[in-house]
């Protein structure tokens, strides 16, 4: 937090209330939380692989006893519908499909003990709300993304690439409006807010000049915009903030698109044998820009398999198959992503997160012992097999990865019951916890707030999370 | 030994009877009897309550032990003993009981701890007093068969005691004071982290430094002391939420003494070990180390507490009724409008001499984008440059008042903003969401007034319910985030210029509105009655039923929903409540010239730098039908409206206290009104298939009549997103003026403002030819002037003599982006 004299000089001239009340319209640093305890940083960037729509601890990173299907097999019976297989690391189990993951786990940390929130009625954008803002929704002021208030604090790492970006996801998809409901800066303003790339194969038409101009035209429309500007009697405007913000973001706009950094954007500047590995679909390639962005000083990257209601990891049928073919597409990625970044020696300060909203059960649906509503259908015994796979929400145990960063490396944190109800058992780690546990990562106080609409808006909630020290090295 | 049984029942039923009997007249939560009514003898019994309650625990407990041990033969050598703990630990167990009442009439004690807690205990001692009756019964009458039965019921009064007995604990002792020290308990570790770095120092501390130390002291105090010590409950006589109570401190006198630290008594109690009975606070956590220090240091520095004038609290509280005061004598025949009879005034005080007024073209391009959202075209600017009357001005404003449509279609998205009201959005996928945009036009084109505009909202139809029922999201949901506290905070928000969204959750540490003030206000929303949570976490208090001002009127709380809201309307639009009017004549104030007469315009609490203006203002406002076309037009047509418009350098200044006007504050021109610019001078930028709302039926697009789909009626999307239309999940009541880099990068390479430029640039190919024409045209429609030589000289450069599309695309560009077509001034 930056107290700085302006504000000061500003303050001693207004009432309490107006004071704390001023905010409203442009928030500022908070009264309240201070500088104390300098944190050192242990990372300057994060990667953030998002798991849309669920992501099945059992079938993924903690693995049960496996049952293979069987026409006429007891669904309470199936734990696992995938072989458990060894990683690098000694005792820990992956399910069969992510072998490339398991083997650079000795780089990062497993958490096996996330417990998502309990909303009552599960619904994935809600849980996604909360996963990135760590508020719930609804909120009566509009709460920042966690790469917004990163953005935020630590400013873009390169001043040319925007401090948040987001790689993967469509608004045009189901649920389209409560996804940008937290693809949102909220208070924090605008120039905090994500820049999205929908698809990352065509990631470059959003740094370039547009579509079908030269680099010569643009240079000239450029020119011919200064020209004018300078043209109008000097200082009309003064130095209205307005004129000045505009000028400037123009300018830092221009630079975007003429940068050589811009060039981070253009997977086919890549070799084609490293395209390739990447290249398992838009979630991989969406790896491959956020490794180039990262080395070119990216600040947040948020690369999604990207949600759409019964989609990508979102198993309300079919579990089984449809993810033999979601670790496909992230399993090459993600583990080439981390040698990449360890190759280049970014790893040591890039912090890389793979989690998602919740995880998923064959039974139970929401939280052992609460009765959820519409509860995906599952017979009792299976026939089909369609019916094979994790189709229920479950937020009472889920993994987590960490990557880089300050992260402890080959360490697993936390279990889940080797026995159906498989929740957590050991180490519950909150989303508060995480967050603020990439916070410290970074640098940023736990008790980082604005004063927004008159009282104090934290990180997270009431600014009373706890980063947990454990999982950092 | 049978007559001791016998007078045990005799006066433990008696006894239970009077204690029933005045529990049921008392009720369980109205305990708050205060103490100083309370014959001394009853409030020293019931501090033995705590000392009473062991004796029914260890009786009982090693009785049911006893009879459990000696299960096989019930007349074992030790039945006379089991006999007397049985009768001593039921008569202790009515006893405690009857003390447990006495004591709760001395303490508020709310929550679910204390009703659990209570009704166990109450059990506990009827229960204990049948098993005394079973066992008095067996040992008189010989009912051998009474045995089990006796049994069973003992056991259960040890379980009751039990419960009871952890309850109690957890009263005394803090909820979490077992929990607390497991190590995966939350408050194994403390996080909260205070530092006196911003304010710590040897100089003497600025006025600044004061208030930011005592809102840190405020906050310590609200979240460890206001339980007992604020308007809610006062213990000990002490009230540390106000500066005079606080600092005149308690029962046993001063607790602060500025400077003196150590012989603080508040120092003392917060630093006792934690076993001394004077520890505090008595209950729960102590403070933390670095809350002590703070408010050490604050005490060390004369513990200041810094108030603005006049106000006890500290709060600045807005008058509610309205006032009229007295126009000012125009000092020169120049001031025929009363608005510029105020300021005048102010500019007096102030020694602020008035500028020239702007002049035609700045004035047009201004009332245009201001009243109907659009700018005025090359003819219209010809036509009012060449208007000879007089009073040209207030007959244009007349004019652009009149044209209904385009005037709701620019307000239309004011008023979207304010009321959350959206085409797309979070809700709708549930039907957890209603749209009213249908009844938000029509209101607005027929210009209905505002007092019924409100009503409306507050008691709605099925075509404006929107605004009150708020968001609902599917599953759980924060108990400060209810439908019902949604429209409470939203209601006072847009129509009160209040923040309620505090004191849903808690007693607001920024103003005097409390918990209950904000659920009673809440609950005129709710079919049923709300109970009141504090924090979330249910208090087992229900909420009553109030406006937030009583003087308003009092809301019937037995009636139903609708008949509720009915009354609210009602009495909230009253001309009586000078509040409501004030608010909407600062928002229109803030409209119209950049900044409201009070900022933020969400807290009316706050000074206005002309309270007479607004005052004034607000009663015009209310004797003129509530006709906000009225209330624009005395504005507009004033001298001050009129000024050369001024500038900051820095947006916080702004709302600053200290600002002082001295003409309109220029604002970026929003996202509505530059798309709809960039409709009117190139082509439009929505194509009419993708409006959500269509008030005229099949719209056309025709450059001569300017009807294109106003960006009002569309969807938001990328680009408006970018040029600052905000996602209306939560009231928003002002658009940042604040350029970004997002948005640059939206109108550098963004895919819709680069087609629109292309595709315009074609049409305007076919009809300028030749590059002076064309330049002189932009000039014209964008800026409203004709190019001057260099600037002409530079585009002609440019252009070339005959110019290709991507050129005048490049021109359009680059002149749509210069400030003086981006910034309303």
């Amino acid at each position: 937090m930056n107290t700085n004299w302006d504000r000061r000089e500003f303050l001693k001239k207004t009432s309490l209330a107006t004071v704390a009340a001023l905010a409203a319209a442009s928030p500022m640093a908070g009264l309240i939380s201070c500088d104390s305890k300098k944190i050192t940083s242990t990372a300057d960037t994060v990667i953030l692989l998002w798991m849309a729509g669920g992501m099945a601890h059992t079938e993924t990173f903690d693995p049960k006893k496996f049952t293979p299907f069987e026409k006429g097999m007891e669904s309470n019976s199936v734990l696992s519908t995938f072989k458990a297989v060894p990683t690098i690391l000694d005792g820990i189990n992956f399910s069969e499909g992510l072998d490339s993951i398991g083997n650079v786990m000795n780089r990062g940390t497993l958490i096996r003990s996330y417990v998502a929130a309990d909303l009552g009625h599960i619904l994935h954008s809600r849980h996604q709300y909360h996963w990135h803002t760590c508020y719930e929704p609804p909120q009566s002021v509009s709460a920042p993304h966690l790469g917004a208030w990163i953005a935020k604090e630590l400013g873009p790492l390169n001043p040319v690439i925007p401090a948040f970006i987001d790689i993967g996801q469509r608004f045009t998809v189901g649920e389209g409006e409560e996804l940008k409901a937290f693809h949102t800066a909220g208070f924090l303003g605008n120039e905090y807010g994500p820049f999205m790339i929908p698809d990352p194969s065509s990631g470059l038409e959003s740094v370039r000049p547009p579509v079908g101009m030269s680099v010569k035209r643009f240079e000239s429309r450029n020119k011919l915009y200064h020209d004018l500007i300078s043209q109008r009697p000097h200082g009309e405007f003064g130095s209205d903030y307005q004129k000045e913000s505009l000028k400037r973001s123009m300018e830092q706009a221009y630079i975007l698109l003429n940068s050589p950094e811009a060039k981070a954007f253009d997977l086919s500047q890549e070799p084609k044998e490293i395209y390739d590995k990447y290249n398992t679909g838009r979630f991989g390639l969406g790896c491959l820009m956020a490794r180039r962005l990262t080395e070119q000083g990216a600040r947040f990257i948020s690369v999604t398999t990207e949600y759409e209601p019964f989609k990508g990891w979102d198993t309300h049928e079919n579990g089984n198959t449809r993810l033999k073919d979601m670790k496909k597409q992230i399993d090459g990625p993600i583990a080439q992503l981390i040698l990449d970044l360890e190759r280049t020696g970014k790893l040591d300060r890039t912090l890389v997160i793979l989690a998602s909203e919740f995880s998923r059960d064959m039974m139970v649906e929401g939280r052992p012992g609460l009765k959820v509503l519409e509860q995906v259908d599952q017979p009792n015994v299976i026939q089909e097999m369609k019916h094979y796979g994790m189709h229920r929400h479950f937020t009472d145990g889920c993994s987590v990865l960490m990557f880089g960063g300050g992260v402890k490396k080959g360490n697993v944190y936390g279990k889940t019951a080797d026995e159906r109800p498989c929740k957590t058992i050991e180490k519950p780690i909150k989303i508060d916890q995480i967050h603020q546990t990439i916070y410290h990562a970074l640098g940023i106080d736990p008790e980082t707030n604005y004063i927004i609409e008159e009282r104090p808006f934290y990180t997270t909630p009431d600014g009373k999370g706890k980063a947990e020290l454990e999982l950092l090295g | 030994m049978e007559r001791p049984f016998k007078s045990t029942v005799f006066y433990n039923t008696l006894a239970l009877s009077f204690f029933v009997l005045t529990n049921l007249a008392y009720g369980s939560d109205d305990a708050a009897l205060s103490t100083d009514t309370t014959f001394w003898l009853w409030n020293f019994m019931g501090r033995l309550h705590p000392l009473m309650v062991h004796l029914p625990i260890s009786f009982l407990l090693l009785a049911a032990l006893l009879e459990l041990l000696t299960r096989k033969n019930f007349e074992s050598s030790l039945r006379p003993g089991i006999n007397t703990l049985v009768f001593v630990g039921a008569t202790s167990a009515v006893v405690a009981a009857l003390l447990g009442w006495q004591l709760s009439n001395q303490e508020d004690n709310i929550g679910d701890s204390f009703t659990v807690h209570q009704w166990t205990g109450n059990i506990t001692a009827i229960v204990g007093s049948i098993t005394a009756i079973l066992l008095y019964r067996i040992q008189k009458n010989k009912q051998v068969r009474l045995v089990k039965s006796y049994r069973l019921i003992l056991f259960l009064s040890t379980l009751g005691v039990s419960v009871a007995g952890h309850y109690g604990a957890s009263l005394t002792h803090g909820e979490d004071y077992l929990t607390s020290t497991l190590p995966w308990s939350n408050d194994y570790v403390k996080a909260n982290n205070f530092n006196l770095t911003s304010v710590r120092g040897d100089s003497a501390l600025s006025l600044a430094q004061q208030q930011e130390l005592i809102i840190q002291v405020k906050g310590i105090f609200a979240h460890n002391c206001y339980k007992c010590h604020s308007s809610q409950k006062v213990k000990g006589e002490l009230r540390l939420d106000q500066k005079h109570m606080a600092l005149k401190g308690g029962e046993d006198g001063l607790i602060i003494i500025p400077g003196k630290p150590e012989e603080s008594e508040i120092m003392r109690r917060l630093t006792l070990p934690r076993n001394d009975e004077e520890s505090m606070p008595p209950k729960g956590k102590t403070l933390q180390k670095q809350e002590i220090e703070l408010l050490s240091y604050w005490i060390a520095r004369g513990a200041p507490w810094p108030d603005s004038a006049g106000q006890t609290t500290g709060f600045r509280i807005a008058k509610l009724e309205p006032r009229n005061p007295p126009l000012p004598a125009a000092s020169s025949s120049a001031f025929t409008n009363p608005v510029d009879l105020w300021v005048n005034e102010y500019f007096i005080q102030n020694k602020i001499t008035w500028p020239e007024v702007v002049n035609d073209r700045i004035f047009l391009r201004r009332i245009y984008l201001d009243i109907i959202g659009i700018l005025p075209t090359p003819e219209e600017q010809e036509k009012f440059v060449s208007d000879q009357r007089t009073d040209k001005r207030s007959l244009w404003i007349k004019d652009l008042l009149n044209r209904n449509d385009d005037y709701a279609m620019h307000w239309l998205s004011f008023w979207n903003d304010a009321l959350r009201n959206d085409y797309t959005g979070t809700g709708y996928i549930t039907n957890g969401r209603f749209n009213i945009t249908d009844w938000l036009y029509k209101s607005l084109q027929t210009n209905k007034p505002y007092n019924q505009f409100v009503k409306e909202l507050i008691s709605p139809t099925k075509e404006s319910k929107g605004f009150i029922e708020g968001i609902r999201w599917r599953g759980v949901v924060n108990s400060s985030q209810t439908t019902q506290m949604q429209a409470a905070q939203n209601v006072s928000q847009v129509f009160l210029g209040l923040n309620l969204k505090c004191a849903s959750c808690h007693n607001s540490f920024i103003s005097d509105w409390k918990l209950e003030d904000a659920y009673a206000f809440a609950n005129i929303f709710s079919d049923s009655t709300l109970e009141i949570n504090r924090c979330d976490k249910p208090t087992g208090k229900m909420a009553s039923t109030k406006i937030l001002w009583e003087e308003l009127g009092n809301i019937d709380s037995k009636a139903n929903r609708t008949e509720k809201l009915k009354q609210l309307s009602e009495f909230l639009t009253k001309p009586e409540n000078g509040r409501l009017y004030r608010t909407m004549v600062n928002r229109m104030w803030a409209q119209l010239l950049g900044r409201g007469l009070v900022e933020p315009v969400d807290a009316m609490d706050n000074e206005p730098w002309s309270q007479d203006l607004l005052d004034w203002t607000a009663t015009y406002f209310t004797e003129h039908h509530y006709d906000l076309k009225e209330l624009i037009y005395l504005i507009t047509t004033s001298k001050t409206y009129q000024l050369p418009s001024t500038g900051v350098s820095d947006a916080n200044n702004i709302g600053s206290a200290d600002f002082k006007f001295a003409g309109r504050l220029r604002k970026r021109i929003s996202a509505e009104q530059f798309s709809d610019a960039l409709s009117g001078i190139l082509i439009p930028v929505f194509p009419d298939s993708i409006i959500k709302y269509n008030p005229f039926g099949k719209l056309k697009f025709d450059q001569s009549n300017q009807l294109f789909a106003r960006a009002s009626l569309v969807a938001n999307d990328q680009f408006l997103t970018a040029l600052g239309r905000p996602n209306r999940e939560t009231v928003s009541t002002g658009r940042d003026s604040q350029a970004n880099l997002l948005q640059a990068l939206e109108l550098t390479n963004g895919e819709k403002f680069n087609r629109v430029l292309t595709k315009g640039a074609g049409y305007w190919k076919e009809k300028y030819p030749e590059s002076d024409g064309l330049v002189n045209a932009l000039f014209s429609k964008a800026l409203g002037r004709e190019p001057d030589k260099k600037e002409l000289e530079v585009a002609r450069q440019m252009l070339g003599d005959t110019p290709d599309v991507d050129a005048i695309a490049d021109l359009f560009w680059s002149v749509l982006l210069l400030p003086e077509f981006q910034i309303v001034y």
